[in-house]
């Protein structure tokens, strides 16, 4: 017994060792985010964001005052200040050429020529003394090597959300994808019902034909779906682009999924309850109504949850169904074009992240109860 | 629940939302370096627009955005029109999309005369008039070559002018920090035997001289197209640039293949590239230039056009932290002082009063010099007081372009798309990766001869 219980608990240990490592290797990459999107612009190009938690070396460049800022002291032109922008800096080595940026210690005197000598202290100040009057317009470039403790902003999520437009587009983005997850449910109840429990010729050709449309490349039927929607609504007087539009793409995308997924749970569900109701005298709308709806509600709102997620997150569908002004552009698309017209502002996209992460997550946790539910649950009662 | 998450989100909706406010930039009447008499006179001649809309289609997004909306501002003030300006980050695609589905905008605007070419071919843009193809040969300097770059054949094959070209890139610009050069002793080359030598002079003093970075997503490559038409012109006569332009002159062509090797002579030395050869290809473009302001600084001289410097670190000053030269010529052959240029064109998708308006005030000096005081913002346009330009790097760009004895487009955005953004773009990342620049010619040609 010993024997078998030791090599059980070995087990378990290698069971939670390897939990712990999946699941290590999948939030690593999010807590890499979630850093990156407290640092700026500038730190993020020149290292990682695992570097952003210690004290690092830089090398940094600094300016001087200008010659306006020079101060006569016992006959001596003197420019002092600090070159360091942050707490807890210190300054270990400077320089004044670039190519010799780390030649002086911190606290020595470099000699500039002309009579002018330079100094940096340890805490960043900097003072440079000359016999003559310092001329010229721009102040001296010091070069210094400082240790800086980590550093985090919240700047990125200030572009963000500051951008012009953000709450327009997250209104936007909640107008196309409450309606594109509530109609497809709707829709699909009433088929995933009628294909499971009602009888009728051809019944089972009919599943074949909606499973098979679950193959249908999005991508591929995009363009002739728009056309066909512009023309239908060049003949009925709707304009060309607009939320009803996007409102059908999605459903009509998200259908066959939805009611493939119902109908099978739907077929599931135990006859006896059904057919029980149906001897009591109950319509087929008041099965659907009554018995099936509500036992179903954790196949709705899974789906649901699908269809959220993938409505919120879409981008292709938004910039071909919907205008891309302001008035129709939806988080995602007013993210990417936040990036800028060659793509290089991807810090924003590290914020970003993080803010449309939130309506999922809010959407996840207040449906997930219903997935817990116990399947039939109601129907013991009911029985 | 869904009640309060409603309610949290209109509250964060009305907490986000800037107001709009359609502010002018610059107060009519007040700058004497602007026209304000074209405004006035633009204001007056197109009074009858207001309430109409105007939906327009073009690719700046970001900051850029903000500079093409204080534009948009004057239109929208002296004709009423509602502007409704969009973009997107795969605008190419969807223009193509929007106009084959027939949902298109009023008015795009479009990098790409490739793209335009094939936009016009199918129908899908109106010809802009024989009064504006007169305006544009007369108002813009070197006007014929403007004229020909808007130029197309339509559907019925005939040749039009489709489009407006409007806010010009240079592209032959060499980016450098004064003061590394100073501290060092280095001297602006006047030729490219110049530029040579003193890249080796860089290295023989233990620096490195360039920053080279092709990394682009999918469109790694393109820096370098930039850098074999910029040695096309500067070792062939424009003429042979042109014929290459429409595979006249083959890409396995001697004249190209020593274009290229130019540009590995610079690229392909371990010793001239920060990072060495083998990072040319995987560095990113937009972090490239960031090596200049380095310390130690981890390059001298950093090769792109005018745009640039929206990537340079936060802070820099134009013309004092950082500056520019004309990528010389080469003194031994007479070829002049050729320019590279890209730019922006306009074109009319839906014949509306609005968008021809809109085209008619692209030709008021209003529309160039409130754009040329801001930033990033070049025109050739004749009328215009170059004293607008925002700052002096700008106006230097200016000269540069009005003293080119040739102006040539960016030829991998006149090329088909297929081999302009796809088979010259792989091709050079291969040359970087240590390809022979025959065979990478003769790649080149075969995707060339696949799609004729």
């Amino acid at each position: 017994m010993d024997g078998i219980a030791g090599r059980k608990s070995a087990l378990t240990w290698a069971v939670h060792i390897s939990v712990l490592l999946l699941v290590a290797l999948w939030t690593l990459p999010t807590a890499g985010l979630l850093i990156s999107s407290f640092r700026d612009k500038d730190q993020l190009a020149v290292s990682g964001w695992w570097t952003a938690l210690t004290t690092s070396t830089q090398n940094l460049v600094g300016r001087a005052d200008g010659a306006e800022k020079q101060v006569e002291v016992d006959g001596k032109f003197v420019i002092a200040g600090n070159l360091l922008d942050g707490p807890g800096q210190t300054v270990t080595a400077f320089g004044y050429r670039s190519q010799e940026p780390t030649k002086f210690k911190a606290g020595e005197i470099a000699d500039l020529g002309d009579g002018r000598g330079l100094t940096v202290t340890a805490d960043g100040d900097y003072i440079i003394e000359s016999d003559l009057r310092i001329e010229g317009d721009r102040g001296q470039r010091i070069f210094y090597t400082a240790a800086i403790p980590p550093r985090f902003s919240l700047d990125n999520y200030r572009s963000v959300l500051g951008s012009g437009g953000a709450g327009r587009a997250f209104v936007n983005s909640l107008t196309v994808t409450i309606p594109s997850t509530i109609i497809p449910i709707m829709v699909a109840a009433f088929a995933a019902y009628a294909l499971a429990w009602m009888r009728f010729p051809g019944r089972a050709l009919l599943i074949a034909v909606i499973v098979g449309l679950l193959v249908v490349p999005l991508q591929l039927s995009l363009i002739p779906l728009l056309t066909l929607y512009n023309k239908i609504g060049a003949f009925a007087g709707i304009p060309a682009k607009g939320y009803v539009g996007i409102w059908l793409a999605h459903m009509a995308f998200g259908l066959p999924l939805a009611i493939y997924l119902l109908r099978n749970y739907m077929a599931g569900l135990p006859g006896e309850i059904i057919e029980s109701a149906r001897v009591d005298g109950a319509s087929d709308f008041d099965i659907f109504i009554r018995i099936v709806l509500p036992l179903s509600f954790p196949a709705l709102a899974s789906f649901a949850i699908f269809q959220f997620l993938w409505v919120w997150n879409d981008l292709l569908v938004a910039l071909v169904f919907l205008a891309p002004q302001k008035e129709q552009l939806v988080l995602t698309g007013q993210l990417v074009n936040l990036m800028g017209s060659r793509g290089g502002d991807w810090e924003i996209l590290t914020a970003s992240a993080f803010v449309t992460i939130v309506v999922p997550l809010l959407v996840f946790f207040s449906l997930q109860r219903f997935l817990v539910r116990g399947l039939l649950a109601g129907s013991v009662k009911g029985g | 629940m869904k009640k309060t998450l409603l309610l949290g989100v209109a509250a964060l909706a009305l907490a986000v939302a800037a107001p709009a406010s359609a502010e002018l930039m610059f107060k009519p009447g007040e700058d004497a370096r602007f026209n304000w008499k074209s405004f006035e006179d633009f204001k007056a001649a197109n009074a009858a627009l207001k309430g109409q809309t105007l939906t327009m289609f073009g690719p700046w997004r970001g900051e850029d955005e903000k500079l093409v909306q204080s534009i948009l501002d004057y239109f929208r003030d002296a004709t009423g029109v509602d502007v409704k300006y969009s973009s997107s980050e795969n605008y190419e695609q969807q223009i193509v999309i929007d106009a084959q589905a027939g949902s298109p905008p009023d008015v795009a605007i479009l990098p790409q005369p490739g793209l335009i070419a094939d936009l016009a071919s199918k129908g899908f843009l109106t010809a802009l008039g024989d009064d504006t193809q007169k305006w544009l040969g007369e108002n813009y300097a070197a006007g014929a070559s403007w004229v020909s770059l808007g130029s197309y054949k339509g559907k019925d094959g005939a040749a039009a002018l489709y489009a407006f070209p409007y806010k010009i890139d240079l592209k032959s610009l060499v980016w450098y920090s004064p003061e590394n050069f100073k501290d060092a002793g280095y001297a602006i080359p006047q030729t490219m035997e110049e530029l040579k030598a003193l890249t080796e002079k860089i290295v023989a003093d233990g620096g490195k001289p360039w920053c080279i970075g092709l990394g682009s997503g999918g469109a790694t490559g393109w820096p370098a197209t930039d850098w074999v038409e910029d040695f096309m012109l500067r070792t062939q006569s424009p003429d042979i640039y042109d014929k290459w332009v429409t595979n006249e002159v083959k890409f396995s062509d001697p004249a190209v293949v020593g274009a290229i090797e130019e540009f590995g002579w610079f690229a392909r030395n371990d010793k001239f590239v920060d990072g060495g050869a083998a990072a040319v290809g995987t560095t990113d473009f937009r972090d490239s230039p960031k090596g200049l302001f380095a310390s130690p600084p981890k390059c001298y001289m950093h090769r792109q056009a005018s745009f640039i410097p929206s990537f340079f670190p936060e802070g820099t000053k134009l013309g004092e932290d950082a500056d520019f030269f004309y990528l010389p010529a080469y003194a031994g052959k007479d070829l002049g002082k050729p320019v590279l240029g890209a730019g922006t064109l306009a074109m009319i998708m839906k014949d509306t009063p609005a968008s021809r308006a809109f085209i008619e005030f692209l030709k008021t000096p209003i529309a160039h010099e409130v754009w040329m005081a801001q930033s990033g913002f070049l025109t050739p346009l004749k009328t215009v007081n170059v004293e607008a330009y925002g700052n002096p790097a700008l106006k230097k760009q200016g000269e540069i372009l009005l003293g080119a004895t040739t102006f040539r487009f960016d030829g991998s955005d006149l090329m088909p798309g297929k081999i302009g953004a796809g088979a010259f773009w792989t091709g050079m990342v291969d040359y970087a990766g240590g390809k022979a620049a025959a065979d990478v010619g003769a790649d080149i040609q075969k995707a060339w001869d696949a799609i004729k």
